[in-house]
């Protein structure tokens, strides 16, 4: 089809004119905020591979904003302002904590996973010199010896270090016999790759001994990747006590992996980390599947308040993860105060350093100045055997030791 | 064609760029970061469109170009001090040498060509589906390199200290220096060649035209712009591999498609209409006001939307919004007239 040169120039201003027009109707958008309020804004990842562990996070910490509200923060009340970075698009992540503090935000919360939550770290932490609360980054880079938070001592999380899980793991492991393991690291996120590091550098300690190590590729993260199923093979083919791996059950490889193990008639128990939690992506091949997580979300948990919490929320949460809203908001909250209602994020980033077994939801809670992340947290243990979840008490790692890791 | 006729074919596709600039200062702050982003898309697609334009031969391998340009601004710009952790196991060379921000953009750009012509070497004898997939494959070749080699970069940690110094204008100039170079290229006897051999390669041949050695220049032209852009976006936000992968690869394709492949005036007209709709829709999410009409839309929305364009555009105008030609001034009417005279008395 010949197109004239006057459709074409025609064109090409109808293109510039919808360019403009996004532009102007974009920037029209909502920015009214209130000066009482403490506003926090929320970059949460609605649909990418963050969403599982976001939503339930959000729900919940909103749930314990209420909560606070009675009472209220030095005379003010907390509200949450969200933004959805939608599969952490990192033009829209970064966007959103632009968006937010626009809006008034003088803290931001950020998705919970550290690359993914680097845009957003990048504008709140680092340009803006924000407090930046990631509610349950799995890994110790949000301290300021990593460059993430821009070499700043702004970012905190009230996720676990990964080395810290690893640790408690291996106690599981060797509590209950298994002192043979095959280890299959994902290693598309450090979070994986740090857990089953910690893993085995802790159960090596305890006297274990690591019979066979193998590497995939989650496809949710790396698309097109299938060597999650080489990596079965392999764990079959070198049979030891227990199968040890870091990976999400909201992605692709967990599930197809527990059914080449079980269809295969290999019924050695699998023993993941808080990102393998939940029943949602399970099928009858999950069976004497053990994992370490935050809380007990099938309403077994031994806190009451936590039991309390996860029937309040609608939809119920999938995973332990969603603690880690209400005990980052529980945080924050006792941080404002501790600094006599300032704002100011290096104020309350001198006065989170110091916390020190401090009462979250989640339980105690402490930082330091080197590590921003939790450690010390009692781990609720569980077994999923066909959609049954099983608690098998808590667990506390004795000890962390060293991982390639840490720097 | 008279030099002042032919002036449109730059200068629109470069009064767009800065247009777009101009919007993207006047919009709330937290927007203009779309628009920069914007912008490293045209750098991206201009570079696309070089080899995919001209040569007619689908590359699906541009964007790892593009990571290692990005790769080389970032593991050269990150400050020294910070290298230690930023690239745990980082090979000596690398962790003691740094470079500002001009210099890093240049040895982007060389580095993405050198690459490029290395690959290009045995590639470029391809055509068709063959030369897709091979380019397919070093695509996933580099993403997997770049994703896990510490020795050349953050790995799996991707960049979180690159100084980000594209703004606005380190952008938009970006932009203009791609299309500049894209420009001159198509006139130069090798772009003349490299588009006989696109639309008669027996004929071409034939003439005397080497087609591997015409693919190879642009192929290499192209990954060199294609680093340059790299070094744009890697200043612009930080990056891991899995964002140098497969959505950018078929995002920039759509734009090129949307546009129009074969002019430059297409590439850049479909990498803003895109980003313009795809960023509309995403700001929607978090609602925006169109003339008072408050707007929301679901996580998606944008995909989907770009979805329907290009299907809407594949069938009403398959070559494009700018049907694949460039835009230059009428001819005027006298010259027409003592044509149609002149042929008139033969």
């Amino acid at each position: 089809m010949r197109v004239s040169k006057r459709a074409r120039w025609a064109l090409v201003i109808v293109a510039a004119a919808a360019l403009a027009l996004a532009a102007t109707a974009a920037a029209r958008t909502h920015s009214s905020s209130s000066k009482k309020p403490i506003v926090i804004g929320w970059a949460h990842d609605s649909t990418g591979a963050m969403a599982n562990f976001d939503g339930p996070a959000l729900a919940a910490a909103q749930v314990e904003v209420k909560k606070v509200n009675k009472k209220g923060v030095n005379g003010r009340k907390i509200v949450i302002k969200t933004c959805d970075t939608q599969g952490n698009d990192s033009s829209a992540a970064k966007a959103c904590a632009d968006q937010l503090i626009s809006q008034g935000a003088k803290i931001i919360f950020t998705t919970c996973d550290v690359n993914y939550a680097s845009p957003v770290i990048q504008e709140s932490a680092t340009k803006n010199h924000l407090l930046t609360v990631a509610p349950c980054i799995g890994t110790d880079q949000m301290s300021p010896k990593f460059t993430f938070c821009g070499g700043t001592k702004l970012c905190f999380s009230f996720g676990n270090v990964a080395q810290d899980e690893g640790s408690a793991m291996a106690q599981v492991a060797w509590n209950h016999g298994w002192k043979t393991a095959d280890l299959a690291k994902d290693n598309t996120i450090i979070y994986f790759d740090a857990v089953v590091n910690a893993f085995k550098a802790r159960f090596k300690q305890l006297g274990g001994k690591i019979k066979f190590e193998t590497t995939y590729q989650d496809p949710t993260v790396h698309p097109g990747s299938v060597n999650y199923h080489a990596a079965a093979a392999a764990l079959i083919a070198h049979p030891a006590k227990v199968f040890v791996t870091a990976t999400a059950g909201a992605y692709g490889a967990l599930g197809p992996m527990m059914d080449d193990l079980r269809t295969a008639n290999n019924h050695t128990p699998v023993l993941n980390s808080w990102a393998g939690d939940g029943t949602y992506w399970t099928d009858q091949n999950v069976t004497n599947y053990w994992f370490v997580t935050y809380a007990n979300a099938f309403g077994h948990d031994p806190s009451k308040a936590v039991n309390k919490l996860a029937k309040a929320l609608n939809p119920a949460p999938g995973t332990g993860g969603f603690i880690t809203g209400p005990a980052a908001i529980d945080g924050v909250v006792l941080a404002i105060k501790r600094a006599n209602g300032s704002l100011v994020g290096s104020k309350l980033a001198n006065v989170m350093q110091k916390f020190h077994h401090v009462p979250t939801i989640s339980g105690k809670v402490s930082f330091s100045k080197r590590l921003h992340s939790v450690f010390g947290r009692a781990y609720r243990v569980i077994e999923l055997h066909n959609k049954t979840a099983i608690a098998k008490g808590t667990i506390v790692a004795k000890k962390v030791p060293h991982s390639p890791d840490q720097p | 064609m008279s030099v002042a006729r032919r002036l449109p074919e730059v200068l629109v596709p470069a009064l767009l760029v800065v247009a777009t600039a101009l919007l993207g200062l006047a919009v709330s702050n937290y927007l203009e970061g779309y628009f920069v982003n914007t912008l490293v898309k045209v750098a991206i697609v201009v570079g696309l469109y070089v080899f995919i334009g001209n040569s007619g031969v689908l590359s699906f391998g541009q964007i790892s170009f593009v990571a290692v340009g990005a790769w080389t601004a970032g593991v050269l710009t990150v400050p020294r001090a910070d290298k230690p952790i930023a690239f745990p196991g980082i090979a000596h060379f690398l962790a003691t040498t740094n470079v500002g921000n001009s210099a890093s953009l240049a040895l982007a750009a060389v580095v993405g060509g050198v690459f490029a012509f290395a690959v290009g070497l045995p590639l470029m004898r391809l055509s068709g589906l063959a030369a897709g997939i091979a380019t397919f494959a070093v695509l996933e070749i580099t993403n997997n390199v770049l994703g896990y080699e510490g020795l050349i970069g953050p790995a799996l940690n991707g960049f979180s200290s690159v100084p980000p110094t594209t703004g606005i204008w380190q952008a938009t100039i970006g932009c203009l220096i791609c299309i500049a170079v894209a420009y001159a290229y198509q006139r130069t006897r090798f772009g003349r060649m490299l588009r006989a051999t696109r639309e008669d390669p027996a004929a071409a041949a034939a003439a005397g035209i080497s087609i591997h050695r015409q693919r190879l220049v642009a192929f290499t032209l192209a990954g060199a712009l294609a680093g340059f852009a790299g070094g744009l976006y890697v200043h612009l936000q930080p990056l891991a591999a899995n964002d140098l992968f497969l959505d950018l690869t078929f995002i920039t394709l759509a734009m090129l498609v949307v546009g129009g492949s074969g002019s430059l005036l297409g590439a850049v007209v479909g990498a803003l209409a895109v980003n313009g709709i795809y960023t509309f829709f995403t700001a929607a999410v978090n609602t925006v006001d169109v003339f008072g009409w408050h707007l929301h839309v679901r996580a998606g929305t944008a995909e989907i939307v770009l979805g329907v364009l290009m299907v809407l555009v594949l069938i009403l105008r398959p070559s494009g919004l700018t049907g694949g030609r460039e835009l230059s001034l009428p001819r005027r009417r006298r010259a027409l007239a003592d044509l149609e005279k002149a042929r008139a008395t033969t």
